[in-house]
């Protein structure tokens, strides 16, 4: 199985603050669906914005595709973020000022990509938004927007989705039709998804939990479940 | 609540940061025109000549017109109106010797005085400190002031007295011409008042007393000076004067004059007023807007619209309350500084000094205070309503709505605009300041429909100037989708491109109006003697020998009264000899006639309703009123006069009685030098205002463009996550910039092109939508330049490639 984001030995430090990351060292593998779980504070978030090359780690080196990160300067970085990388956020991140349709686009346009239309048109079909295509974001309820947001992250034909706590602001139900088509992008199209969560429901859809607590890797769990992540997390946080 | 809108403040810095710099400037601007205006209006005459003196009997110094309306049942409502004269009336020459003879008396001094001219023998004009004009008096009247000699002694015939101020620059002999004659006259001394070379704004020169009336050709005093101790004077004696009024009875020309800088600095308050109140609604107004999803979050927490209403307006009190702190003494060295300019431009006199009144600073606070009051509470009015939910979207989104008063409202300005245009004839003197009270009615209707204009120019825009690549689409469909903040940013804009284009234009348009106008008028001539001649020395160059004809114009003012109310009028005195035709006005019915007659400009004729054949009083510079039959109509009066009168007349009448050019035909004389404006201060006063105006109106587009950009963080920090790089936002910035101004110069052009072409047409007929293209053009690029720089850097600073 080939690797396709590689961290070796990160160390992240915010001025004033406690190390958000400790040297740690983590490898997903293409294909896959990796939860990234801890108590808050425990650097789930620096891990996602390392490893999607939105921040700089202070030492250690990140492998975007077998490519090193470190070397690279904006607007580099960005170009190869656009390429490779998908982003799924809490706080959906969409342009208001865009209809869904041109929100969906806009990653390919920034690129300077001819747009897929055909498959944007497709994705957007997957996650049931066909339909509401020239809609403002601003219209849509909370599910629905991130459910745009995922079409956007797909329509690139990214390697690696990221998502930090895609749920987070949303209902049960649209938490479950946001993590289902999650894992239809892994087991239909091959994407590779890293999803930072605190709910155990949630990690439950991964193929494998990466567990962190004070900026460390303290646990991993392969074939989890709701229960199995919970009573983890229970002894984590117990710590 | 304050603790709550403290809060606030402090949390939206960047939209507080640019409500609070425009507030503090449109204090300062308020309340330093406030300044200027409060100062001028109440200038007090610098100096009193006739100080020595107990009481003064002025002749006449302006004309008193009383009119009497029949109202129905019997009343009558009589109503007193006077105008200044610009000459002064002269006093009985036997009145002197009358009021001698009152109880308690001690001396009485008939004071003669008129204006002359001097220069030295090898022809250098000699003037007053400050380019102040000489006034010939007799040598008795230095004992009013007192003037006592320094050296020398008392003028004998042929000598005169010089203030130590014009001794300093005059020699021992000099040229003196009045309307009398041009004589040579020695300097028999020097004299001055106490503790200074001169008087302010009037030079000095004492003739003989034998020789004042030769000299200055009045026949009594202007003024009579009384001394003594517990005189009554007789009531029929005249004007009497006592303490600091005396000083009126002194001759107009001689005292600084405040007529035109009152209304110079009455439009200038008018221009910064609208300007800085327009600005400060505008900023507020974008502040508040920036804010809805807090509001949102507030309606949440439990505020009712109330409390954010309220909220809203402590926010802007304290807020202007503290920038009115910084800006209202800022408006003091503004107002100096602009004062400063006036002077060195020679549109206020030398002596014109600012004030600083502390009614005027609190009333430009308070107007501050007010406008930023009002601008919050009016933005605040639909957004407090906000749906709580909304705090729980991504963004907010201000309730809509709105649109039916925002197009009312627009209505009513626009009303207000087309009636300015079609009821005033702005071909007169009211012309320029009503094209800016026209251009600021437009104006207002523009922020009132605000995205409603702004929508459907941005749709055209944006698909044009938003062709092209990634970025250039991204920018049209952004500023499609937010005409509101486009409207926010184009305004400021359009107030810019308007305001400073329609006064250069119609000023350009002005000047190159009359100076076409001038040259029409004397293209039948082919030679021209230069002006500042007695009549009588005119009359010898006009009939030289190989003249054939020549006309002779004398500048002077005259009042006529339309419905009760006295107008001053620039008018000239002319006296045309010889058989071939040189000055054509363009006379449109009647014909020029001679003693007896005048002729007036169309726009006097049609304005007072008067015919060729009607008698009508004319009050001349000295207040003298003479019936005359209107014998012609003429077009050519630009730069001229509305008024033309006998010269023989108007030199009998006129103290300063002196020529202007001679125009010639015939007898080898030659067209040489152009004619200066006598406009040149009026224009210079007129560019210094568009230096104000422009230098405000470009800070308030920048300020608004950078809150605009502040407001967009988080906008672009959601574009840096869906992949564009820092370059492409900057394109972003600077195409959506593109767009904006474009939109904001189009509206302008509207605007502007609306004004200048009613202007036009009311000028001379012909319709002008660009009327000077390269001033046009400059603006164009200036206005474009400046808004597309104020858009891009912003975002450079906002959004750094990291």
């Amino acid at each position: 199985m080939t690797t396709i984001v590689e961290l070796v030995a990160v160390s992240k430090h915010y001025p004033g603050g406690p190390t958000a990351l400790d040297s740690v060292s983590v490898a997903f593998a293409a294909g896959t669906f990796t939860a990234v779980m801890g108590p808050s504070g425990s650097g789930k978030s620096t891990l996602l914005h390392c490893a999607a090359a939105l921040d700089r780690p202070d030492g250690g080196r990140v492998l975007l595709a077998g490519q090193d990160l470190a070397g690279l300067r904006e607007p580099r970085l960005t170009e190869v973020r656009r390429r490779r990388v998908g982003f799924v956020f809490q706080q959906y991140n969409l342009m208001d000022s865009l209809s869904v349709w041109h929100n969906v686009l806009l990653p390919q346009r920034l690129a300077g990509v001819r747009p897929d239309r055909g498959w944007a048109r497709e994705v957007l079909r997957r996650v049931g938004l066909a339909d509401r295509a020239d809609e403002r974001p601003a219209r849509l309820s909370g599910g629905q927007r991130q459910r745009v947001a995922l079409a956007r992250a797909l329509a690139g034909r990214p390697e690696v989705i990221f998502a930090d706590e895609p749920t987070g602001a949303l209902d049960l139900a649209s938490g479950r039709e946001v993590l289902a088509l999650l894992r239809e992008a892994v087991d239909d199209l091959g994407t590779t998804v890293v999803m930072v969560t605190h709910d155990p429901a949630a990690a439950g859809w991964a193929d494998r939990v990466v567990f962190l607590a004070d900026g460390r890797i303290v646990a991993e769990l392969a074939a989890p479940t709701a229960e199995l992540v919970a009573a983890h997390m229970t002894a984590v946080s117990a710590r | 609540m304050i603790r709550l809108a403290l809060g606030t403040l402090r949390t939206h810095r960047a939209a507080c940061a640019g409500t609070f710099f425009a507030a503090v400037l449109a204090v300062a601007l308020l309340c330093g025109a406030g300044l200027l205006l409060a100062s001028v209006l109440t200038a007090a005459p610098p100096a009193d000549r006739f100080a020595a003196a107990d009481a003064v009997v002025s002749g006449a110094r302006e004309v008193t017109v009383t009119s009497s309306k029949h109202k129905k049942k019997d009343k009558t409502k009589t109503k007193t109106k006077t105008e200044r004269l610009t000459g002064a009336g002269t006093l009985p020459a036997g009145l002197a010797d009358r009021l001698r003879t009152v109880p308690g008396v001690t001396s009485v001094v008939a004071d003669t005085a008129a204006p002359v001219r001097i220069a030295t023998p090898d022809g250098r004009a000699v003037l007053g400190a400050d380019d102040a004009p000489v006034v010939a008096h007799g040598w008795a009247s230095a004992a009013v002031t007192p003037f006592t000699l320094r050296s020398g002694h008392a003028p004998g015939p042929g000598e005169v007295v010089l203030d130590a101020d014009l001794a300093a620059r005059a020699g021992d002999t000099l040229v003196l011409t009045s309307r009398t004659g041009v004589r040579t006259v020695r300097v028999a001394g020097v004299a001055a008042p106490a503790g200074r070379d001169a008087l302010p704004a009037q030079g000095a020169l004492f003739l003989a007393d034998a020789d004042v009336a030769a000299v200055t050709g009045l026949a009594g005093p202007t003024a009579v000076a009384v001394s003594g101790s517990g005189f009554t004077l007789p009531a029929d004696a005249g004007t009497v004067l006592t303490g600091d009024e005396k000083v009126r009875a002194d001759l107009p020309g001689a005292l600084p004059d405040y007529i035109a800088p009152i209304s110079i600095f009455g439009f200038v308050i008018g221009l910064t007023g609208f300007a800085a109140v327009f600005v400060l609604t505008g900023t507020v107004t974008l502040g508040v807007r920036q804010r809805l999803r807090e509001l949102a979050l507030l309606r949440t927490a439990g505020a009712t619209p109330g409390q954010l209403r309220r909220l809203l307006g402590l926010e802007s009190l304290l807020l202007a309350g503290l920038a009115a702190l910084a800006g209202a003494p800022l408006g003091i060295p503004f107002a100096a500084l602009v004062a400063a300019r006036f002077r060195a431009l020679g549109a206020v006199p030398a002596q014109f000094e600012v004030r600083v009144n502390v009614l005027v600073v609190l009333g430009a606070v308070l107007v501050g205070l007010l406008v930023a009051y009002t601008g919050a509470r009016l933005a605040g009015r639909r957004a407090v309503r906000i749906a709580p939910t909304q705090a729980l979207a991504e963004t907010a989104v201000a309730p809509s709505g709105g649109v039916l008063t925002r197009v009312l409202a627009a209505l009513v300005t626009t009303a207000g605009a087309v009636a300015v245009l079609t009821f005033v004839p702005l071909g007169g003197p009211l012309g320029m300041g009503m094209s800016f009270v026209a251009t600021a009615l437009l104006l207002c209707t523009v922020a009132a429909l605000g995205p409603l204009a702004v929508r459907p120019l941005t749709a055209v825009v944006s698909r044009v100037l938003g062709a092209g690549g990634a970025t250039g689409r991204l920018a049209a469909m952004i500023t499609r989708a937010e005409s509101r903040r486009v409207a926010a940013v184009a305004v400021p804009l359009v107030l810019m491109f308007a305001l400073n284009a329609v006064m250069l234009l119609n000023g350009a348009l002005l000047t190159d109006l009359a100076t076409a106008e001038q040259a029409a008028r004397t293209s039948p001539a082919t030679g021209r003697a230069p002006g500042g001649m007695p009549l009588a020395e005119a009359r010898r160059v006009a009939t030289a020998p190989g003249v054939t004809g020549a006309a002779i114009t004398l500048p002077t003012r005259a009042i006529v009264v339309r419905d009760g109310k006295p107008e001053d009028y620039a008018a000239q005195g002319l006296l045309t000899l010889g058989a071939e035709p040189v000055l054509d006005l363009a006379v449109t019915s009647g014909s020029l006639a001679g003693d007896g007659t005048f002729a007036a400009s169309a726009y006097l004729a049609d304005g007072y309703g008067w015919h060729v054949g009607d008698t009508v009083p004319v009050w001349l510079a000295d207040g003298t009123e003479v019936p005359l039959r209107l014998a012609a109509v003429y077009d050519r009066a630009r730069g001229f006069g509305d008024l033309v009168l006998p010269a023989e007349l108007v030199a009998a009448h006129d103290a300063v009685g002196l020529t202007g050019p001679v125009w010639l035909w015939g007898g080898g004389a030659s067209l040489s030098g152009a004619v200066v404006s006598s406009d040149a201060d009026q224009q210079g006063a007129w560019e210094l205002m568009v230096v104000v105006s422009l230098g405000f109106t470009a800070i308030a587009v920048v300020n608004t463009f950078a809150m605009a950009a502040a407001g967009r963080r988080r906008e672009f920090a959601d574009l840096r996550l869906a992949g564009a790089t820092a370059g492409q936002l900057h394109r972003l910035a600077a195409r959506e910039a593109l767009i904006t101004v474009a939109v904001g110069l189009l509206l302008g052009a509207l605007v502007t092109g609306v004004v200048t072409g009613v202007f036009s047409v009311a000028q001379d007929g012909t319709l002008r939508l660009f009327a000077d293209a390269r001033t046009y053009l400059t603006m164009l690029g200036t206005v474009g330049g400046l808004g597309l720089l104020a858009g891009v850097l912003p975002t450079r600073f906002a959004v750094r490639s990291r």
